[in-house]
């Protein structure tokens, strides 16, 4: 069995809306290993979402523990948790959050600015990155001048060029046609095989899960269902 | 370590994004220009007003006149009390510098300019105007004949200085040397140039003092000036505060036009305050602009948040960007200043003066830029960092 590389302990985030109390998530037990490819699924106010800004440090649980590597996510201090994300995180967005005035090279050198590197091989790794994903050739093109397709991709170069470990991606083709999304999941899952990248994949697109070798199930911020495929990646 | 945004991502994102950037720039030079033109206006008649007067001479008005020599008025027999009683006056050509003097506000216009519809005269306003003798061109050495030549005695002639002129309408009009004036109604014909920049005469016409006295029918002098040379101020005060029967008293010249400014203090400070308060309502809409230029980027700053960069790096760069662009605005504002502001002229009731835009006037434009850019970011930038970050990614 893997060593878990993810692991919640009676993880809970309440949130205070007036006088009501939300919990998206409740006392949810998971380990997710190294390496491990997982899609999150569940219905709308499942908890998916909040889960996967908890692990991305981006959203602090309200109780419980999280630790991702040897981090307790918990006991990190805001500063801490950003320096920990520049480090250990990729995060795609649905709808891809690009910084409209950089282009697609400057939007993906962004996360580089915060690593002690040099100008070149800040360039270096920027487009190789953007070469990964198949968009060297518009390196220069600002996101309005790309399609829906490229903007996620140029995204997902943005969340690979520091070679994180672990990547999120919240519903990362939902704003997609099946082509462009096809192309998207085609690149998470051989930047899994290739790299051996943890992924966690929030989505709703049954087609998309099924790229992921495991798949977690959420209901009312609980663990529903687990359900893996080939090596037991996730229990 | 923190690691800051590099400081030309600031610059390029104020440059990628021209509409925010005209608004910052445009904001900030609007609120530097008034506060500019404030001080301008402050320093110009302060200035003016500075360079009018000489401390080397003394200036002898009638008692209970001190802050206004248009209403002073003493004998013609003081001017040469002074000129023998006072030992050590500056002399030229064996004449001591003792120059006496009428100053009064005439109503002064074009000759021939058009009635108004009902036929009446146009409201003509008021100009100073000054009696001179010789002895003026050597006591008032600020002042010289830029072309033409100075009035004849007994003449109707003047000597115009370029603002007096343009005062009355002369400068547009493309009046020049040969040109009547009407004077109190009676015409007269500039015949010189005056060129005193930077002081009161720079707005003043001149004429010989015995043509003034007939046209306004005064016997009496309105001061006499004195090149004190080697006497003392005191000798000049002594001989006044002892002759009783002179009724006159005795300050420095530079005095006088302090007291002057001192007079003109609370016009200065209604003019600074003016300017402060729509100022503030320029910096109000200004910090509007900027918060709504900001605030349009919770989005971007989330998104630079969840990325790994901390807070204060993000603050720092929106701070920099805000400061670059307002300082533009200030600096485009001082650029404006020199070339269109400085040494415009400002007219008033009977005279005139030059805005001054100084290193004084140029560093309260620019503070008030840097301080625009500064306090501006603030509530943006709060109000971009304090959303949670999965908030503000979905903005």
């Amino acid at each position: 069995m893997s060593e878990a590389f993810i692991r919640c302990e009676k993880l809970t985030k309440v949130y205070r809306k007036g006088d009501q109390e939300i919990v998206p998530i409740r006392d949810l037990d998971l380990e997710i290993a190294r390496g491990a490819f997982v899609s999150l699924m569940g219905p709308s106010g499942s908890g998916k979402t909040t889960l996967l800004n908890l692990l991305a440090g981006i959203d602090s649980p309200t109780r419980g523990a999280l630790h991702i590597g040897s981090n307790d996510l918990a006991r990190l201090s805001r500063g801490a948790l950003a320096a920990w994300r520049s480090r250990e995180v990729g995060i795609v967005f649905q709808s891809y959050n690009l910084v409209p005035v950089l282009t697609a090279f400057e939007n993906v050198e962004l996360p580089l600015l915060l690593q002690p590197l040099s100008r070149a091989e800040r360039a270096r790794r920027a487009m190789e990155a953007l070469d990964t994903v198949g968009l060297g050739d518009r390196a220069s093109h600002f996101p309005s001048q790309l399609s829906g397709g490229q903007e996620q991709r140029v995204a997902i170069a943005r969340a690979i060029v520091a070679r994180p470990p672990l990547l999120l991606a919240d519903e990362p083709t939902g704003d997609l046609d099946r082509e462009s999304a096809d192309l998207v999941l085609a690149l998470l899952a051989s930047l899994h095989r290739d790299r051996g990248t943890t992924i966690v994949m929030v989505t709703h697109d049954p087609e998309a899960a099924a790229r992921a070798d495991t798949l977690l199930h959420l209901d009312k911020g609980r663990l529903a269902a687990r359900e893996s495929r080939g090596a037991e990646a996730a229990r | 370590m923190m690691r800051l945004l590099p400081f030309d991502h600031a610059i390029r994102n104020l440059g990628r994004s021209p509409r925010r950037l005209a608004l910052l720039v445009g904001g900030s030079a609007l609120v530097s220009l008034l506060v500019l033109g404030a001080v301008a206006f402050s320093r110009g008649l302060e200035t003016s007003l500075g360079a009018s007067g000489l401390a080397t001479n003394a200036l002898v008005l009638a008692a209970g006149s001190e802050e206004s020599v248009e209403r002073s008025e003493i004998a013609p027999g003081v001017t040469d009390a002074l000129a023998t009683g006072v030992d050590g006056i500056a002399v030229l050509a064996g004449q001591p510098l003792v120059s006496p003097e009428i100053h009064a506000a005439l109503p002064v216009s074009l000759s021939g300019e058009a009635v108004g519809s009902e036929g009446e005269a146009p409201e003509a306003p008021p100009v100073l105007v000054r009696g001179f003798e010789p002895a003026a061109f050597a006591v008032h050495p600020q002042v010289r004949l830029a072309s033409g030549r100075w009035p004849r005695p007994g003449a109707d002639e003047v000597a115009a200085g370029p603002e007096a002129l343009a005062r009355v309408g002369g400068a547009a009009a493309g009046a020049r040397e040969g040109a009547t004036l009407l004077i109190a109604g009676q015409p007269f014909t500039v015949v010189g140039t005056l060129h005193a920049p930077g002081t009161a005469m720079h707005g003043e016409f001149w004429m010989r003092l015995d043509r003034l006295a007939q046209l306004t029918q005064r016997t009496t002098r309105s001061c006499v000036v004195v090149a004190l040379g080697d006497a003392e101020f005191d000798d000049v005060d002594a001989l006044v505060a002892t002759r009783l029967d002179l009724e006159s008293v005795a300050m420095t010249e530079s005095d006088y036009y302090a007291r002057l400014a001192e007079f003109f203090a609370p016009i200065r400070a209604l003019v600074l305050a003016t300017a402060i308060l729509v100022s503030c309502g320029a910096a109000l809409g200004g910090l509007n602009a900027m918060y709504a230029a900001f605030a349009s980027r919770v989005r971007e700053v989330g998104t630079l948040q969840a990325l790994g960069f901390g807070r204060t790096a993000i603050a720092v760069s929106l701070a920099i960007e805000s400061l670059v662009a307002c300082s533009a605005g200030a600096l485009l504002a001082s650029l404006i200043a020199v070339l269109f502001l400085d040494g415009a002229a400002v007219r008033f009731s009977m005279g005139s003066f030059a805005l001054s835009v100084d290193a004084t006037a140029i560093a309260a434009g620019l503070l008030s830029g840097i301080v625009l850019g500064v306090v501006g970011a603030i509530a943006p930038i709060i109000r971009c960092l304090s959303l949670p970050i999965p908030i503000a990614l979905r903005a």
